[in-house]
């Protein structure tokens, strides 16, 4: 489980006369259960990946603090990172290793035995259909089968709590199909899965729970239905905008 | 420990696999210092053969007997140069000065009249050049024997001429001889090992950044400090590869040297091998941190590129400084990166004794960049992955 309260961060950008303060995290707060695909919904710059990486301890928040699995973030960050994985935005590989490699790499930072590890790679390799990438080298991969690989690589320790940011990006149908199963087959699991994302349609197919986030703030939660019914919309998007765009002009 | 152990694997493996770059730098480190010498060698002994032939070229030694006479005495012979000898002075096709006498030269010479001789040489031929000062005090020779004839026969002592003896005595034994011409393997040997660290150094730093892999190895929850100390172990472990084997490369190309006496000069044994190692070793390390620490905060492995140029530059010439400073060795040359180790392997080259002090301070220093450059790679690296 993650529990994140009253998140906030401020970023200057450029320098001298340029200079200017822009606030990417007001305040969200929220939480995501086990057993639950839980979504953070927003338009492009709302402040997702900004929590994302506050969640992951990659920034310091200004304020507020991130709990996972009762653990505080600020405190504990490694004991936190143990229970965490996190699929972040830059999705890098190495390209002179192969899948196998990269994937093996992560679970030995994780201080994995090499005899966990291969059982664990194989247990990756069998739920995400990547048994034939294993032994190639990520130069020259495709979109979907680096998602797939990285997406092994943060999981590779079996953690209760994943996160992550914009996991559809660049992927064709048949790679976003396969990841909605693996997806869901996690959540069946038991896990805490928080997805980000601005797509409608993998929110409503994937997301049990919903979390509008715009200008840096939550402005909405609920389910699907939940949120079509407060905007009194039948089409998600419709509701979507009246949620993320008009309250948060009327907040202005 | 087993996080940098596990990094260290991972850089390691993945900068051997580079291979492209590993072998470029491993040809152009391991060659360079032997092709170097070769050259040099076969330089000195032309140089050294020309000096054994006894040879000069002359256009016109017919007009002057008396001069072939005297050159015939010192055991030269003479030679007439190709008609062309100007055009290929200049192509340096031809690498002997040319000596050009006048038809009245014997004629002035009876008179008292000091004959005007031309030696002809192209100072951008430097083999020509080489041979000038050989002829110029051959002439010389001549002329002093002639005045000194001249005197005699007049009732003058010969010696009212040479109001100051000067006698050449070259103090350089033949070690510091030979570091005359070996002294620029020190700088090729350092270069070596800055530019094998380079790319390594760079690739686990800027390139892991620009890959966007730095991200998420920072979502591991593994000590920074002892990921990065895994990441240097890897980019010194190839820069010491490096260093030890151009160090190690001086002994095959010893059996290459041509001139006899460049390889009497050039003593370059176990020992001497062991001690540029010693010397090497820490400088590698320490050069690996630094480029890293440069790195690090730049995006792109471009831009890491360049922010290492100064680095490169002040690695590769520092060393100048002892070149070019006229008062010598100085003792503040030894907290110098790169200078010390110039100088050391200046020194083993020359074949003069080290104390501990020369091997110890640069050492220290060395370890003392390292550590610091660990610090602030570690503490910069969270903030170099979101950026």
């Amino acid at each position: 489980m993650i529990r994140v309260t009253g998140l906030a961060k401020q970023f200057t950008a450029g320098k001298g006369k340029n200079k200017r303060t822009v606030q990417a995290v007001c305040e969200v707060s929220f939480e995501a259960r086990d057993g639950a695909i839980t979504g953070l919904l927003g338009p492009n710059g709302a402040g997702k990946t900004t929590t994302m990486r506050m969640i992951a301890g990659l920034i310091a928040p200004d304020q507020g603090r991130v709990e996972v699995d009762g653990i505080d973030g600020h405190a504990e960050p490694q004991k936190m990172l143990a229970r965490l994985g996190v699929l972040s935005d830059a999705r890098g590989l190495y390209p002179r290793l192969t899948a196998r490699e990269n994937i093996a790499y992560y679970a030995q930072l994780h201080g994995m035995s090499n005899a966990a590890i291969d059982g664990r790679i194989a247990t990756l390799a069998n739920m995400l259909d990547i048994g034939d990438l294993l032994e190639r080298r990520t130069d020259g991969f495709s979109q979907g089968e680096r998602m797939k690989t990285s997406l092994a690589r943060a999981i590779v320790h079996d953690p209760q709590n994943l996160l992550l940011d914009e996991p559809t990006n660049g992927l064709d149908v048949l790679a976003t199909r396969a990841l909605r199963v693996a997806l869901r087959g996690l959540r069946d699991a038991g896990k805490c899965v928080i997805i980000s994302t601005h797509i409608m349609q993998e929110v409503e197919r994937l997301c049990d729970h919903i979390y509008v986030v715009s200008h840096g703030t939550v402005v909405a939660n609920d389910t699907v239905d939940g949120l079509k019914l407060k905007t009194n919309e039948r089409d998600f998007e419709e509701a979507f905008v009246k949620l993320a765009f008009d309250q948060a002009e009327a907040h202005a | 420990m087993n996080t940098t152990l596990a990094v260290f694997k991972k850089e390691l493996i993945d900068a051997l696999r580079d291979r492209k770059t590993l072998i470029a730098v491993l040809l152009s480190s391991v060659l360079i210092g032997p092709i170097v010498l070769v050259i040099l060698s076969s330089i000195i002994s032309d140089i050294e053969s020309r000096a054994e032939k006894r040879e000069i070229y002359a256009v016109g030694i017919e007009h002057a007997p008396t001069l072939a006479n005297y050159v015939a005495r010192q055991t030269y012979t003479i030679k007439a140069p190709p008609t062309d000898f100007e055009e290929q002075l200049k192509k340096s096709k031809f690498s002997n000065p040319v000596l050009v006498i006048p038809k009245d030269f014997e004629e002035k010479l009876a008179k008292g009249e000091a004959p005007e001789l031309e030696l002809i040489s192209d100072s951008g031929n430097r083999n020509a050049s080489v041979g000038v000062r050989n002829i110029s005090s051959l002439i010389t020779g001549f002329g002093r024997e002639r005045s000194a004839l001249t005197l005699a026969s007049r009732g003058v002592a010969a010696a009212t001429l040479k109001a100051v003896d000067l006698d050449e005595k070259d103090l350089a034994n033949a070690n510091a001889r030979a570091a005359q011409f070996t002294g620029m393997l020190p700088f090729f040997l350092i270069s070596a090992i800055l530019y094998g660290c380079l790319n390594a150094a760079l690739d686990t730093t800027a390139g892991e950044r620009e890959r966007g892999s730095l991200e998420p190895l920072l979502t591991n929850p593994a000590s920074h400090l002892e990921m990065v100390v895994g990441k240097w172990g890897a980019v010194a472990s190839v820069g010491i590869l490096i260093a030890v084997m151009s160090a190690l490369s001086f002994f095959p190309a010893q059996w290459l040297i041509r001139s006899e006496s460049l390889q009497a000069m050039f003593q370059y044994g176990p020992k001497e091998a062991l001690t540029f190692i010693a010397v090497l070793v820490p400088f590698a390390a320490s050069l690996a941190a630094v480029l890293m620490a440069v790195a690090i905060r730049c995006k792109t492995f471009k831009e890491a590129q360049a922010s290492n140029t100064f680095v490169i530059l002040a690695v590769s010439m520092v060393p100048l400084v002892s070149v070019m400073n006229p008062s010598g060795e100085q003792p503040w040359h030894l907290v110098v990166p790169g200078l010390a180790q110039n100088l050391v392997m200046t020194r083993v080259l020359k074949g003069e004794p080290l104390d501990a002090m020369v091997i110890a301070v640069p050492t220290l220093v060395c370890i003392t960049i390292t550590v610091a450059c660990l610090l602030f790679i570690a503490h910069s690296l969270k903030s170099a992955a979101v950026k």
